[in-house]
């Protein structure tokens, strides 16, 4: 008798189907499932005992199964968007998507698909959402793909060049954050926030010095845990620095001032440090003559660690740093040349030198015809690097390449992203960006 | 199967018309809007879910989500006005009743809707930042019912009502109460806390203020605090019954302020029943329940720590300068004692055992044994007591209970040193007279001493023990080499004492006599013998000895008496009658002492082993004294004591002063001169304040002499004044 009570028939599109309660339960509160087998809802099969649903059978089949085994297989005959379609009827959608690819690991991505855009190449950057889709930004435009690689209506800023696009993460999954140039003698640019599918701007941050709102132009994006977003500022006069905001109202909160002799306003990247509480800013060649690299303390306005190579020998020409990231976890910066050769340099001490780990490379001497400068992540203990049209993988304590994530076509990598486990990797040459995520955990 | 195929046709037309049919919204919505009105008036049951469900979807696949979403608004909104005017209209008692009953199904309807709606919820809503139904739901509630201007403040008064009678003893719906406090608390904590928790707290406060002046006007303090308790965890239950948790600090604190800290004062000093009178009355229920109340306010412990102290203070300067007191120095210092333990009582068993009332009680303590200059003296004579006669039959653990006890005194003594010299007087009459009762209580004493002191303290109290048992063995050397010689003599025990150690004082011996004399030139000559280079002196002063004695009858009695006396009843061996001038004269012993020891040997009742003509309490230098043959005791031994005053008298006291006062100059000048080596530039106050700190385990210097000392040594050239500033002292190596 208990097994007949917990026994479920559904007549799906005209075919039937039969589980348990207990596998429905596994769908969650949020689902189809569980609202319908509510309380509220005196809920009465049909004389057959069945309970009809006007769905796709073969889709029901695929999400049962999920359901039942806790794996996603989807037969060949079954288009993907048909199955996400579905599983957002059911309220599924989750399900699939952590069934679909496993928790990322750089020494195991496989390349998902190839993704073309419209226009043609010379991207500006890409940026992985926190859920696995991402952003492409291409001159005046910011290109929306969601989890499903489904494109969603693009953003225009209005002729204006987009420099950086950011997600502001797991609490406003929609939300994405722009950085733009300032258009001249229109107060316009700068950043606005936008709703990723509708389009719509939710508010602009505005920079204001001495009381007065000035229109500039922000370059690099970064967001810390306490939702505050940082960008680099290039103003008319006096607004060259760092400005942050509040995520959750947009008001400026704070502004570094670039000093005299040192560069801000220019950076090319920002990274949040939690451990020291600091801001990483690193202007880099070819923007500037010089390399800067300086950990900003917001809360004392005050520089806690610099380095630039305007110092250093001037026969170091092909030592030019091109990206550097801090590494919080090991006390250092790493910092990556036009070769690919990777540097170090001890966060603890001021003004160190690079101690450059010197790594015969094959491509030394031998660039293609539209290179690209390298650009580094860091993703839970692996670094990554971009360097022509592959990406390198370096693990453990000494930083050795362990994986390269390598496509045949589409030019140079101009830059890559990593978020919502995945990795996106845009090409230069031709608007094509490659999605990489590891495979579920097998089953045996 | 008939039926599905229906169903299926339907839909392709659906899908068919979806551009063409302008009214497809509207007749889908028509759909959703009739379920919704279904929900509300408990008809679900003929709705399809499916159907609901599938509509919904179509609506906002099909870019209808706004007008869903509007409609869901719309139609919710006039539900919840038809609800409104519903509760309104209930009848006074029943308005908690039908509002509770609303809003249990009006949760129900909501969450039905909800999963009609599931779809709309999870996607158009959070892409166009609308609120997600579920809040929606709450919101509209709030904002029709719970905010309705006819319900608000009949909620709010009904609600404060509801409270107000179950302070006033009557019994409520609590179940009732918590649903309706829990559902302001779903509609969000800014909700609670408007329309309910800030009125409440403004009608508890004024409600409290002004049974906290009733209760003051009729209530002595015990009883007003009893019943502040029993308000304050009436409160507190409430909260745990039906409130917010968070409220529990709230209200509790304003029934503190209200009911504590505003009548704080008044309760402390309340005639006949505050604080002093708790103390007095060692009442340890009210004063625990006071320490308990007013630790919660601010300031309110420092008010009774302030108010003991100052009644310790005055209570215990009452005792030490009562002159009926210092009379008995044991009973002054019994006294102290049960005053100690009466507080420690009070502090331990209704003050928490705290540290900031034990330091108080302390401080309060030492502020007043130092009142009066003999406590040092009377805690030596109390331990001398103890350890004479007191400890008799007590056990080992109770001998260190009352040493330990008095210890405690001992610390808040400020003049330690003048404690040591009386000590030392009397432990050396102890030992000399051989009474001490407990060698192992005596020297767990000075143990004490010692961790309390230090090693220099105690040093000289230890030497004085040697000296005991080294003269012991001497004693036993001295008859084993004698052998046969003494045999038939009197018997002699001799203290070899050293000087410096004992309280002796250079005394002219008297004459002894003959048959004691020859035994002690004998115990010289072995004893210089066996030790060089050494000199004895006689303390004829401090010995005592035991003689035989046959009066009329053939009457024997062994008599102890003390070597003054020995001499005088010596005397009368030979004669029967001697006048007052002939024992002067025979005995050379001072006069004052002469005159106390034939005091006690004559006028003492029942002791009198000489009579004295004429017969008077005095003597005086005309006096005869005659061998009293009728003497007679019920006991072999008697014991003849000498009128010896326990206490010291006006004189004595004087000198002992003056010793100390002496003592203490080099000790001073010792400091100052351990200061002056490690700073070697100093300037006077700074010299003061470090020697005060250095000798206060021994004394309280006085900073007059200090200065004195600074001179003395300046003179002596070991310091010498800066030539600049003459306020800085130099060390001269």
């Amino acid at each position: 008798m208990a097994i007949q009570k917990d026994r479920v028939r559904f007549n799906v599109g005209g075919k039937i189907f039969e589980t348990t309660a207990t596998t429905l339960a596994i769908a969650g509160r949020d689902s189809y499932f569980a609202a319908m087998f509510d309380d509220n809802w005196d809920l009465q099969p049909n004389p057959a005992g069945e309970y009809f649903i006007d769905r796709n059978p073969d889709c029901f089949a695929i999400l049962l199964d999920l359901l039942r085994t806790g794996e996603l297989y989807v037969p060949p005959n079954v288009p993907e968007k048909l199955l996400y379609r579905e599983a957002l009827f059911y309220g599924l959608a989750d399900h699939v998507r952590s069934a679909k690819w496993g928790r990322f690991d750089g020494n195991r991505l496989h390349l998902l698909k190839s993704i073309t855009g419209r226009a043609p190449g010379d991207g500006t950057a890409i940026r992985a959402s926190p859920e696995g889709g991402c952003c492409v930004a291409h001159g005046s435009m910011v290109h929306i793909y969601d989890w499903m690689l489904e494109e969603h209506p693009p953003i225009n800023l209005d002729y204006q060049r987009v420099n950086d696009a950011g997600w502001v993460g797991p609490v406003d999954p929609t939300g994405l954050v722009i950085s733009t140039c300032e258009r001249l003698g229109r107060g316009q640019g700068g950043m606005g926030l936008f709703n990723s599918t509708t389009g719509e701007l939710r508010y602009k941050f505005s920079v204001t010095h001495e009381n007065v709102v000035k229109s500039y132009t922000a370059g690099a994006l970064c967001f810390n845990d306490g939702y505050n977003l940082f960008s680099s500022c290039k103003g008319r006069s006096n607004e060259y620095g760092i400005g942050m905001w509040d995520q959750n109202t947009g008001q400026q909160v704070d502004f570094f001032y670039e000093p005299s002799g040192w560069s801000l306003g220019d950076a090319d990247k920002l990274q949040w440090l939690n451990g020291s509480n600091c801001l990483l800013v690193a202007t880099l060649f070819p923007r500037k003559d010089n390399c800067y690299i300086s950990l900003l303390d917001f809360r004392s306005k005050s520089m806690v660690w610099s380095w630039s190579d305007m110092w250093s020998p001037a026969n170091s020409d092909d030592r030019r740093v091109r990206d550097a990231i801090a590494m919080e976890e090991n006390g250092s910066i790493c910092v990556v040349n036009e070769f690919e050769d990777l540097g170090f340099m001890d966060l603890r001490r001021d003004s160190g030198s690079v101690r450059w780990s010197s790594r015969s490379r094959i491509m030394k001497g031998k660039m293609p015809d539209e290179p690209c400068y390298p650009k580094l992540a860091l993703h839970e203990g692996q670094l990554f690097s971009s360097m022509n049209d592959c990406i390198s993988v370096f693990c453990g304590s000494d930083w050795v390449l362990t994986s390269r994530l390598k496509r045949s076509f589409g030019g140079s990598i101009c830059d890559f992203s990593i978020g919502g486990d995945r990795l996106f990797a845009l090409h230069s040459e031709e608007n094509v960006f490659d999605v990489w995520e590891t495979p579920p955990p097998s089953i045996v | 199967m008939s039926s599905q195929k229906k169903k299926n046709f339907q839909i392709e037309a659906f899908k068919h018309r979806v551009v063409v049919d302008p009214k497809y919204a509207d007749r889908t919505w028509k759909i959703l809007e009739h379920a919704i009105h279904e929900i509300y008036n408990h008809n679900a049951s003929g709705l399809s879910f499916e159907e609901l469900y599938r509509n919904a979807y179509n609506m906002v696949l099909h870019k209808f989500g706004e007008k869903l979403y509007s409609g869901l608004v719309s139609t919710m909104t006039l539900h919840l006005k038809q609800i409104a005017a519903s509760v309104e209209a209930s009848q006074g008692s029943l308005f908690l009743e039908e509002l509770n009953r609303n809003w249990a199904e009006h949760t129900k309807a909501l969450q039905m809707i909800r999963d009609i709606l599931m779809y709309m919820d999870r996607t158009f809503i959070p892409s166009t930042r609308k609120t997600p139904v579920h809040e929606l739901g709450l919101n509209l509630w709030r904002d029709n019912i719970i905010r309705a201007s006819n319900i608000q403040t009949r909620l709010k008064e009904t609600l404060l009502e509801t409270v107000q009678k179950e302070r006033n003893g009557e019994v409520i719906n609590r179940s009732l109460m918590r649903n309706i406090v829990k559902m302001l608390m779903d509609l969000g904590p800014s909700v609670y806390q408007q329309d309910f928790e800030k009125p409440f707290l403004d009608v508890s406060g004024n409600f409290y203020r002004s049974e906290s002046q009733q209760f003051i006007e009729c209530c002595d303090c015990g009883n007003y605090l009893k019943k502040a308790e029993k308000r304050l965890n009436e409160e507190i239950e409430r909260v745990s019954n039906y409130l917010d948790a968070q409220s529990e600090v709230k209200i509790t604190n304003v029934v503190e302020k209200e009911m504590i800290e505003s009548q704080m004062t008044r309760l402390v000093h309340m005639e006949n029943s505050g604080l002093v009178n708790m103390i007095v009355d060692d009442k340890y229920d009210d004063l625990g329940r006071i320490y308990n109340l007013f630790r919660r306010v601010p300031n309110g412990l420092m008010l009774i720590r302030d108010v003991m102290n100052s009644h310790i203070r005055e209570r215990g300067k009452q005792l030490v300068t009562d002159p009926e007191r210092v009379k008995d120095p044991v009973e002054f210092v019994q006294c102290l004692l049960d005053e100690k333990a009466k507080h420690d009582k009070i502090v331990n068993l209704a003050f928490n055992s705290d540290k900031t009332f034990q330091n108080a009680l302390n401080s309060s303590f030492e502020y007043f044994i130092n009142l009066n200059v003999r406590s040092p003296e009377f805690i030596s004579l109390f331990v001398d007591d103890k350890l004479r006669r007191g400890l008799k039959g007590a056990s080992e653990e109770d001998v260190e209970i009352i040493l330990d006890k008095v210890m405690v005194l001992f610390r808040y003594l400020q003049e330690k040193d003048v404690f040591e010299k009386y000590y030392k007087q009397h432990l050396a009459k102890r030992l000399l007279s051989g009474r001490s009762v407990s060698e192992d209580a005596e020297r767990s004493l000075i143990l004490k001493l010692k961790t309390e002191c230090g090693y220099q303290f105690t040093s000289k109290l230890e030497g004085m023990f040697t000296d005991m048992k080294t003269s012991h063995d001497t004693m036993q050397g001295f008859y084993e080499a004698m052998g046969r010689a003494l045999a038939n003599g009197p018997i002699l025990s001799v203290q070899v004492l050293t000087t410096g150690s004992w309280p002796t004082q250079s005394i002219p011996a008297c004459n002894l006599p003959h048959e004691i004399l020859t035994v002690c030139e004998r115990f010289k000559t072995y004893y210089l013998g066996t030790h060089n280079g050494r000199r004895l002196t006689w303390q004829t002063n401090m010995g005592s000895a035991d003689i035989k004695a046959t009066f009329s009858g053939g009457k024997k009695h062994e008599l102890n008496v003390s070597t003054y006396q020995m001499c005088v009843l010596m005397l009368f061996n030979n004669v029967d009658q001697l006048s007052y001038k002939e024992i002067e004269q025979a005995v050379e012993i001072p006069t004052v002492e002469l005159k106390r020891c034939l005091q006690s040997l004559a006028c003492a009742k029942g002791k009198n082993v000489l009579r004295k003509e004429p017969m008077s309490k005095d003597v005086s230098e005309n006096d005869s004294f005659f061998f009293n043959e009728s003497f007679s005791s019920k006991l072999y031994k008697v014991k003849i004591g000498t009128v010896a005053a326990q206490k010291e008298s006006e004189p004595e006291k004087q000198e002992t002063r003056q010793r100390v006062e002496e003592d203490r100059k080099p000790q001073i000048e010792a400091a100052i001169v351990r200061i002056m080596k490690a700073r070697r530039v100093l300037d006077h106050n700074n010299i003061v304040a470090e020697v005060t700190k250095q000798l206060q385990s021994r004394f309280l210097a006085n900073p007059i002499v200090i200065k004195k000392r600074i001179e003395s040594l300046i003179e002596r050239e070991f310091l010498e004044r800066d030539r600049e500033d003459r306020k800085l002292y130099r060390y001269l190596a």
